[in-house]
């Protein structure tokens, strides 16, 4: 089922230093799940971020609709989910803490249960919940960030490598939050592992449009 | 058709309101965060205050209470105290930012917040930190140097005004040099044209201060300097941060 809302990238291009990463790369995201795929270097983790507003394209422009209404900042910025391994949370608050700071700092607090129980859906144990994230592992805080893509419910959801560091149980917490994020609205997933990629309703070859 | 008119107006106004609410709770809710990181590490803490307690004890085995004649104690001791705040200040405050961009903690933050609100937040908390620094450094300026706080009321609004401005600011270039290569030299480069007329007058409103007088020209100017402060750190918190 369709969402209702559409994030729409129009000609977008974006070069670094060098030949660009990618140019008038056009894509429409209203629901399912899109894979964007490539290999190494060309242009993955820029696009996801681009999309999700955290870098500027070189040209083109990104759109997010809801409803036929492009949605202002600070409401755009909730709307889309994000996850990368570049992302990283405070080092020196727990889990629990970090997820409760960015609600705040939101201006959307939530109750302590509903922090946990978001901790709990990507399968940190209560034992994790209250140690500082720089104690844990790396696939639990693969699993942290999870919880903050989804965080404040988004409509779309982001995941650059979301598998990365991930355990068989870590994957499986990952599909159901693919599954739930797409009933709901959408999915981009970007990763080099084609089983992160499997079943997706659309495709985006990202070494298709990069030319010298 | 008026009736829809006024509730029109009574929804927008409402919606302000709340998005004022929500910008307040953002701005408190990082600010709270600096604290708690800061207080588990340490780290800025420990440092300007050092500083600032090992630059009080040189400074006064240096010149001591009678080093200087009398007339001469009020404007060598204010730029001293103005030194040592900034300089102490300086060990801390540009770490605002610089310590996100490290940890890679930046990106969850630009994700979720617009850049004048963190911005915001982050200039509370830094100037937490100055008035931490002041409670410390002045009454031990007083005490060492024998220094005679002729109107305590004057010196304690020049240091709120003068540390105002000096943690917006502050806050301002680190988030302007936080991904710079050499955010340091970069820091230091754009700080001095920045807060020398800070600093000259915060120095100025010290010394009459001392003196006795209270200083409403000079924090009159401060005051002028924080809201220009302000309102520039305001408008370029995005192009400073964001990409």
């Amino acid at each position: 089922m369709p969402s209702a809302t559409t994030l729409t990238a129009e000609n977008l291009s974006k070069s670094f230093s060098g030949p660009p990463l990618f140019r008038g790369l056009s894509m429409s995201v209203r629901g399912g799940l899109v894979a964007v795929a490539g290999r190494n270097g060309s242009g993955k983790t820029t696009l996801l971020r681009i999309l999700a507003g955290l870098a500027r394209p070189t040209s083109g422009r990104v759109v997010l609709e809801r409803a036929g209404r492009a949605l202002p900042d600070p409401e755009r910025r909730l709307a889309v989910g994000w996850s990368s391994p570049d992302l990283e949370l405070y080092g020196e608050l727990s889990g629990e803490e970090n997820l409760r700071f960015f609600r705040r700092a939101a201006g959307r607090p939530e109750p302590l249960e509903e922090s946990r129980r978001r901790l709990r859906e990507v399968g940190l144990a209560e034992e994790a919940i209250g140690r500082r994230v720089e104690e844990l592992s790396t696939g639990m805080r693969q699993r942290l960030r999870l919880a903050f893509a989804t965080l404040f419910d988004p409509d779309v959801l982001l995941l650059d490598e979301p598998a990365n560091g991930l355990d068989v149980e870590g994957r499986a917490v990952l599909a159901t939050i693919v599954e739930r994020a797409r009933r709901r609205g959408a999915v981009v997933i970007a990763s080099n592992d084609e089983r992160d990629l499997a079943g997706a309703d659309e495709r985006v070859e990202l070494d298709v449009s990069r030319k010298p | 058709m008026s009736e829809e008119k006024a509730d029109s107006r009574t929804t927008a106004h409402g919606s302000r309101l709340t998005a004022h609410g929500s910008a307040l709770s953002s701005v408190l809710a990082v600010a709270a965060k600096d604290a708690t990181a800061e207080l588990r590490r340490r780290t800025a803490l420990v440092a300007v205050l050092f500083f600032a307690v090992t630059a009080l004890a040189l400074v006064s085995f240096a010149i001591g209470p009678f080093g200087l004649p009398a007339d001469d104690r009020p404007p060598v001791q204010a730029a001293l105290l103005w030194i040592i705040l900034f300089f102490a200040a300086a060990t801390g405050l540009p770490r605002a930012f610089a310590h996100e961009e490290e940890t890679g903690t930046a990106l969850a933050l630009r994700k979720t917040l617009p850049a004048a609100r963190v911005l915001a937040g982050k200039a509370l908390f830094n100037f937490g930190l100055f008035l931490a620094i002041a409670a410390v450094t002045v009454p031990g300026f007083g005490v060492l140097l024998e220094a005679s706080f002729g109107s305590p009321a004057g010196l304690a609004a020049t240091v709120l005004a003068g540390g105002y401005g000096l943690a917006v600011v502050s806050t301002f270039l680190s988030a302007l040099s936080a991904r710079a290569g050499q955010r340091h030299v970069l820091f230091v480069l754009i700080a001095f044209p920045l807060l020398s007329p800070l600093l000259l007058t915060a120095i100025s409103a010290t010394v009459e201060a001392l003196r006795g007088g209270f200083p409403g020209t000079a924090l009159r100017v401060l005051i002028a300097y924080d809201g220009a402060a302000t309102c520039a750190a305001y408008l370029l918190a995005a192009v400073a941060w964001e990409e």
